[in-house]
């Protein structure tokens, strides 16, 4: 009896202190990295809102205050509403084409098995890789006055006078739209990949031609990576700084600029504060509301 | 009749999809095929069709010592920050693949958070964090290379922790206790059975954090100080003012070490399972 007692509560005593060595451990395995995220991102993060808050005169810079004066400045000033809609507008318009034209290109690396699909993931990754200013470049040996295109088609005889791209709002989703294709067909290549080919050939097989497998099998079930792809080029594109400042211009200001313009040129930092939290703010809640719609309408 | 008309749009379908396929692959590739024809080109001006053809713009990078130190800095800032970030991040890793405990997938987000964050206002929050830092400690940390290297490491810690969480995936976790059993101690046990399990996780983390830190722009932008640049910023600022042979010579340096560092990775692991 007591003995078995003594060994229930050795037992248990053991388990404890185990339990707390294992503690221990997984704080002293975790604690350095989660410190250094709170200190490194959390902590500036509340600063980038406390600034956002404080007055700016010219001249004087940042004077300390309480006031929601930049937020009221960037939506009531129609140099900064632009910038904003601009913006959206280019996100809205290339997360569009964006998920259209991966969807070819992450099926077949979906379904191709051969050591061709090898490299084609590394052909698509390689750009990922490679600086947007790089790819920038290589858009403006395109789209210049003498550049490829104008030449081309003025060879062709389709043109007569080289066509203005260069600066233009269609160089700027160009340039986005290539950056952001390898994110989205990765993303959707993966989710593909998870679905059964015997369901597609199921539906071949019930008589469904290529177009209706898609519409009524292979969407609904790859609508995860559609939606986390589209998600994902959102995101990238209402950040996007690279490109629009090389691709679109000065005269092109889309938010990532505008925070740049207002903290290293105009050195406001408040107001530059305030346009990076409401960029932040806007890029979350955009991205959660589609989340939600498209969770609502599927869900039936 | 109907099934013989199936099949033959099946096969046109098939048709379609790999032309599209490949158009797209083929669009994503273009600017970098471009850039690497023009730093070729005889001619400074970037009109086609080109004059001929040289290599003089691979020597005349050398002459121009924005590229060369800003490669330098982009070198000791990606390696630093890699490394550091592995030395914190797969520890962390472990802990949130291993461990079981409340607040396990609050952790989890707030390592992957600065995936999550854009690069500007990653930039423009760190640059004001250290503003005030600066303020308060007299330290001079606003634009100094420390800073600048904290702010890299920051953008290594979420791949670490995503790519070695996912190469513990699978992972049983008797054969860990299996090892114990047979009398290894928890060290041997890891760097003879869990480390090997993981080893696939760790280059890939290394290879994409590298490439994280030495690709970023950004947050550099607003961390860098004054009178320093990054590969990738003295690209930008180049290209702000015009583009020429010179610096698509530059580009296709950048991509040949990317390519490069990509084909040597990929004889550890294979890039197409990691990503």
């Amino acid at each position: 009896m007591t003995a078995s007692a003594t060994a229930g509560t050795l037992q248990s005593l053991a388990a404890r202190e185990m339990r707390g060595g294992r503690l221990s451990t997984a704080g002293f395995l975790i604690g350095p990295a989660t410190i250094f995220v709170t200190v490194g991102l959390l902590f500036p993060i509340l600063f980038l809102f406390r600034y956002s808050l404080n007055d700016f005169k010219p001249g004087v810079l940042m004077i300390d205050a309480f006031t929601i004066k930049q937020y009221v400045l960037f939506f009531t000033d129609p140099y900064f509403t632009a910038a904003f809609y601009r913006t959206l507008r280019v996100a809205v318009v290339v997360t569009a084409i964006c998920v259209v034209l991966a969807f070819p290109l992450a099926y077949v690396i979906a379904r191709t098995q051969s050591r061709w699909k090898h490299l084609l993931i590394m052909l698509v990754v390689l750009p990922l890789f490679v600086g947007n200013a790089v790819r920038a470049a290589g858009w403006m040996t395109l789209f210049g006055n003498k550049g490829f295109l104008n030449v081309s088609l003025q060879w062709l005889g389709l043109i007569d006078e080289p066509l203005r791209i260069m600066f233009t709002e269609t160089a700027v989703i160009v340039g986005i739209l290539a950056v952001n294709l390898p994110y989205v067909v990765l993303t959707l290549q993966s989710v593909i990949e998870g679905i059964d080919r015997a369901v597609e050939e199921a539906a071949f097989s019930l008589g469904a031609g290529p177009m209706t497998m898609f519409r009524r099998v292979l969407l609904p079930l790859a609508l995860p990576g559609f939606v986390a792809g589209g998600i994902f080029c959102f995101i990238l594109t209402m950040n996007a700084y690279a490109t629009p400042v090389l691709l679109g211009g000065p005269q092109f200001v889309m938010m990532g600029p505008l925070v740049y313009i207002q903290f290293a040129i105009k050195s406001n930092w408040p107001l530059g504060s305030a346009v990076a939290f409401i960029l932040m703010a806007a890029t979350l809640v955009l991205t959660a509301a589609a989340n939600l719609v498209v969770q609502r309408r599927y869900r039936r | 009749m109907t099934s013989h008309s199936i099949v033959d749009s099946r096969r046109l379908g098939r048709w379609a999809l790999n032309g599209a396929a490949g158009a797209v692959l083929g669009f994503v590739l273009l600017p970098l095929f471009f850039v690497t024809w023009l730093a070729f080109f005889r001619q400074e001006i970037p009109s086609f069709p080109p004059d001929g053809y040289s290599l003089r713009w691979f020597a005349s990078i050398w002459n121009n010592p924005k590229f060369f130190d800003g490669f330098l800095l982009s070198l000791q800032v990606a390696v630093t920050a890699m490394v550091v970030g592995l030395v914190i991040g797969v520890p962390a890793a472990l802990c949130i693949a291993r461990f079981r405990f409340v607040g396990r997938e609050a952790l989890n987000s707030l390592l992957l958070l600065p995936l999550v964050v854009p690069g500007i206002v990653l930039g423009t929050s760190i640059y004001v964090f250290h503003v005030e830092v600066t303020i308060w400690t007299e330290l001079p940390i606003l634009g100094s290379i420390a800073g600048l290297v904290a702010g890299h490491i920051l953008i290594v810690i979420p791949w670490c922790v995503r790519l070695v969480t996912a190469s513990l995936a699978g992972f049983d976790r008797s054969i860990e206790e299996a090892a114990q059993n047979l009398g290894a101690t928890p060290v041997r046990t890891f760097f003879r059975v869990t480390l090997p399990t993981i080893r696939p996780g760790i280059v890939a983390a290394a290879l994409f954090g590298f490439v994280v830190s030495f690709g970023n722009l950004e947050m550099t932008l607003f961390l860098v100080g004054a009178g320093r640049t990054t590969l990738p910023i003295a690209i930008l600022q180049y290209l702000e003012w015009k583009i020429d042979p010179t610096i698509a010579a530059v580009s296709v340096l950048q991509i040949g070490l990317i390519a490069g560092a990509m084909i040597v990775t990929d004889r550890f692991v294979k890039l197409s399972r990691v990503v």
